[in-house]
């Protein structure tokens, strides 16, 4: 079980470089990182993932896109919109994880769409930014958005990921310090370490149910 | 007014914390408001009444907060919520928990850098990263903090050793 940051941004998006968040990660308590346009190499023991983040196209250009990354071998993330971007996304191939979910209106994300997730095995991602940044009202929101997905979560079992969103090392946290935040939306310690394991489940393809032995 | 008995005393735990970027300047007063936003922030004033934190000391890149016993897991979820401090952009990296401020003082001690930049060393050399020029800020083993040349947007920028090239 890797544990791993679903998504960071190094430079050019953020002010660090990719291997000295690789750093920080291992000094943070993480084996791996899903790093958003970088490509893919292991530094210092820190395996560093390419992410794909595709957002703000619509539904047709997702397509083409999620196919020129599939190719690549990368993790797949697609922004959450409204509830039917949400279903199409999620039956599309290729894709891995939806976020910012704590962005999308109220019924983005209802139980037909986490039946979906679960069934393609596509993970949702908890934005701990949205706990670490925010502030009144904006947190409250995100806070009650999470909790509403983990109801989803205890019922259908899909995949979650989490991740910091960090353009910089200064808003990277370690494992400890993510359970904790994790605690506020009523996450305990194996819910944690099962999310922190979520890009794994998402990367490796499922195994068969049902094994045709010649 | 008379000194507390210590069995009638509250009990209290001590935080030592690690100030990132290192270098950074801290004011302790300041650094007191922002914890306290913090908390008050995420807990609200009732549970931030019960964990009365505090700033005791700040020295050599570190702080050590003081707060009540039983309440450092709140304390730690809220520094963890930390982002800056005035303007300066900051991150609080929890070292350990303490009964004593002196034990976390031998941990102060014994966490000196690995490779601290020294009055003459590379700090004075320039180095190239992207298509910009930079100077070492500060050097901790393999972490460069680097700041930008120049007048304006003199942007802070976090590197490693290997990503750095001589111009």
């Amino acid at each position: 079980m890797k544990i791993t940051d679903a998504a960071v941004y190094p430079y050019p998006n953020g002010d660090s470089s990719v291997r000295r968040m690789a750093l920080e990660a291992k000094a943070l308590g993480f084996d791996s990182i899903v790093a958003v346009d970088t490509p893919p190499q292991t530094y210092e023991g820190i395996e560093i993932v390419r992410g794909v983040l595709i957002q703000d196209v619509p539904m047709r250009d997702v397509i083409g896109k999620v196919k020129q990354a599939r190719e690549s071998h990368a993790i797949v993330s697609v922004h959450a919109k409204d509830n039917g971007f949400n279903r199409a996304v999620i039956g599309l191939k290729g894709v891995q994880i939806l976020r910012g979910i704590q962005h999308a209106d109220k019924l983005a994300f209802d139980h037909v769409t986490a039946k979906m997730a679960a069934d393609n095995c596509v993970a949702i991602d908890i934005d701990l930014s949205a706990l670490l940044a925010a502030r009144g009202v904006a947190r409250q929101r995100a806070i009650y958005r999470y909790r509403d997905v983990l109801i989803f979560e205890r019922r259908f079992e899909f995949p979650l990921t989490l991740s910091s969103s960090a353009r910089s090392v200064l808003d990277m946290r370690a494992v400890r310090e993510i359970s904790g935040l994790c605690s506020l939306i009523g996450m305990d310690m194996p819910d944690v370490e099962k999310a922190l394991a979520g890009v794994g489940t998402v990367s490796t393809p499922p195994v068969p149910a049902v094994r045709v032995i010649p | 007014m008379t000194v507390r008995p210590p069995t009638l005393r509250e009990k209290r735990r001590y935080l030592l914390v690690r100030v990132e970027p290192a270098g950074t300047a801290i004011d302790q007063k300041e650094l007191y408001y922002a914890i306290a936003d913090a908390v008050t922030s995420l807990w609200g004033d009732a549970i931030a009444a019960v964990i009365s934190q505090a700033v005791v000391a700040a020295e050599e890149g570190h702080v050590v907060i003081r707060c009540r016993r039983g309440s450092e897991k709140e304390l730690v979820i809220a520094l963890s919520t930390m982002t800056a401090c005035r303007d300066t952009r900051i991150a609080l990296r929890i070292i350990a928990a303490s009964g004593t401020i002196e034990s976390l003082r031998e941990r102060i001690r014994d966490a000196q850098p690995e490779d601290p930049v020294g009055p003459g060393e590379p700090a004075e050399q320039e180095y190239c990263f992207g298509k910009n020029v930079y100077a070492i800020g500060n050097c901790n083993g393999q972490k460069v903090d680097v700041i930008e040349k120049g007048f304006k947007n003199a942007h802070r920028l976090f590197l490693t050793r290997e990503d750095l090239e001589k111009p």
